[in-house]
């Protein structure tokens, strides 16, 4: 099932060559090729715009080909990235669980793809709000708790209203989310942090007990504290009238979400916007 | 949290972090001394690993980026020791050919300035990337060329030989748009170059000098280039429109021959001290380095102060007599 399949290939423990079959080498044409490169620019994509730029990388370069399966196409890919320790990973938004994809270093084990296009008291700003949120019991970090630490920031000194510009960086460059005056990492951040985050803080970080990758924001249970995203909550529970808790089988207390489906979305025609502001935070 | 333990263990992990990278140095000074000798050859004595691994802890890498490496010897140090078998796999990877993981940083590096659309030089690339392993600079860019063609569609070039820029130029000719491609940018650092050559000719110079200068860096009168086009008509034609540039016959010559100078527009928009810092930075050095180009460049500095002075004491001048003559007009009502 492609959601099982989905959720192996984002624990960052298991061999890329168990997901997703049998490897084979990979053969990069053009139309490949466009598509990393186009990929690359966006940072992070949601799976129905990588469905359509996948077909527009085939009409521009190759009009005639059967548009390959998206599975196989990317790891084909992933195949001939493999030496560059670079990966066109899958993850899923942590709030109503859409499949996203982007392009990440396995390479490095610091926020590199950031360091870039900010200067070091913006990364270091970055990384007090990156311990906040992976300490706070929510996941989420509230914008007053992080500016109080400004006067902690290596390099130039920065004031609160520049800090709060900062973050707003952030949210535009997709490496944080803000919701009600509140910030957690964006989907992209996860996606090409995970293994940085669970290196660095091994004992704060949290982990799903479905999926086993990396948490952030999520649902726990009150009696033996494990905890579970919210997609995989929903997909775990689905269709069933008396969810308990899969460690110690206590009633599970909290509101069962819907599986993120794409067809009944574009259907509605809702907007992610209303979606999300129906959905409470769970804690 | 008992940090006692971790921070003993942090160091141990310290000391065996900077055994290993010792050992690395060696036996790549070993490959290096054996000139083009396969490494895995060398490190005959290491258990052999599998075809491409994934170092999943990564712990070879770290410190490879500049920016947050504050804390990033101890944080990966301490990874190393939550029981993962990963470190040793990412350092026998590192021991069996020092040299991928050099091309890896290389291309990652490369791919960063592709998207912000920034020139790469050589020393930026041995600075971030490349660092100790300088001797071994062109088989390495020859490999992360090659991944990049590969897997990228992306294409290193050479820009200017001399000074060792370079650019990747996207294979795939885009023409849907989807990528916006500034046009002006290229074209002000050919004329940046043109306005140089200009300056250095006594501010006149003929065209077949501003030839040969931009022939030294790969730009030619009848060769299509992928940066600037179509680089005779560019600076005979576009930059003259705009008045960046005079293209005009050399008196009484036979067959015609021509000369540039500079254009009206480029004296309002830039000054000859610009120019000579533009060729300064690509020169590597300072402007103070063309001792008599330097002169020149800061009487026109001068002189453009005190024209903008005089500018401002005569809008000063009228200014004041606006003034009294409304002040008059006040005092004697009519």
């Amino acid at each position: 099932m492609e959601e099982g399949r989905a959720e192996r290939r984002r624990r960052t423990e298991a061999p890329s060559h168990t997901q997703g079959g049998p490897r084979r080498a990979g053969v990069m044409t053009d139309v490949h090729r466009r598509f990393l490169q186009l990929l690359m620019t966006h940072g992070v994509l949601e799976e129905g715009d990588v469905r359509r730029l996948q077909n527009h990388c085939y009409r521009v370069h190759d009009r005639s080909a059967a548009v390959e399966e998206l599975e196989d196409f990317i790891n084909n890919i992933n195949s001939v990235l493999e030496s560059l320790y670079i990966e066109i990973k899958k993850g899923a938004t942590e709030d109503d669980g859409r499949p996203v994809y982007a392009l990440v270093n396995l390479a490095t084990t610091s926020v590199s793809k950031m360091a870039s296009d900010f200067a070091e008291n913006e990364l270091d700003l970055f990384r007090k709000a990156l311990e906040l949120i992976i300490d706070s019991e929510t996941g989420f970090a509230s914008s007053t708790n992080i500016l109080n630490l400004v006067d902690q920031l290596k390099g130039k000194k920065m004031r609160k209203k520049e800090a709060e510009q900062v973050l707003q960086k952030f949210v535009q460059n997709k490496w944080l989310i803000e919701k009600e005056g509140e910030f957690t990492l964006h989907s992209r951040a996860i996606l090409e942090m995970e293994q940085y985050i669970r290196e660095t803080y091994p004992d704060a970080v949290k982990i799903c007990n479905i999926c086993h990758s990396l948490l952030i924001q999520g649902q726990s249970c009150e009696t033996c504290g494990i905890r579970m995203h919210l997609p995989c909550v929903a997909k775990y529970f689905q269709s069933n009238s008396e969810p308990r808790c899969p460690h110690c089988n206590d009633y599970w207390p909290h509101e069962i979400p819907e599986v993120f489906d794409p067809e009944k979305e574009r259907e509605a025609g809702t907007s992610r916007a209303t979606k999300r502001s129906l959905r409470s935070r769970q804690h | 949290m008992p940090r006692g333990q971790k921070s003993k263990l942090r160091a141990r992990e310290k000391r065996r972090q900077a055994r290993c990278e010792t050992q690395a140095l060696k036996e790549a000074q070993a490959t290096a001394a054996a000139a083009g000798e396969s490494p895995s050859a060398l490190s005959g004595g290491r258990p052999a690993a599998a075809a491409p691994r994934r170092p999943q802890g990564a712990a070879s890498f770290t410190g490879a980026d500049a920016a947050l490496s504050g804390t990033d010897s101890d944080e990966g140090a301490r990874s190393q020791d939550e029981g993962s078998p990963r470190s040793s796999k990412g350092s026998e990877v590192s021991h069996r050919d020092p040299l991928n993981k050099k091309v890896v940083l290389l291309v990652q590096f490369l791919l960063q300035k592709y998207q912000k659309r920034e020139p790469i030089s050589k020393a930026d690339m041995l600075k971030f990337a490349i660092k100790k392993y300088r001797n071994q600079f062109n088989e390495i860019l020859k490999r992360a060329s090659e991944h990049m063609e590969l897997a990228f569609g992306l294409d290193l070039k050479e820009v200017d030989p001399i000074r060792h820029c370079y650019t990747l130029v996207n294979k795939l000719d885009l023409t849907d748009g989807s990528m916006h491609e500034d046009e002006n940018m290229p074209k002000t650092g050919l004329l940046m170059i043109v306005l140089g050559v200009i300056f250095m000719k006594g501010n006149c110079a003929p065209e077949e000098e501003v030839w040969e200068v931009l022939n030294m860096m790969g730009v030619y009168a009848e060769r299509k280039h992928f940066i600037y086009g179509e680089p005779k008509k560019v600076i005979t034609q576009d930059l003259v429109q705009l008045q960046y540039l005079q293209y005009r016959q050399v008196a009484d010559t036979d067959p015609p021959r021509f000369e540039f100078l500079w254009g009206q527009r480029a004296y309002a928009e830039t000054s000859k001290m610009r120019v000579l810092e533009f060729l300064a930075k690509i020169h590597d050095t300072v402007p103070s380095a063309f001792p008599s180009w330097y002169e020149e460049a800061l009487r026109d500095e001068e002189e453009r102060a005190r024209a903008r002075a005089a500018a401002r004491a005569r809008t000063a001048a009228m200014a004041s007599a606006r003034a009294r003559a409304l002040a008059s007009s006040f005092a004697h009502p009519k």
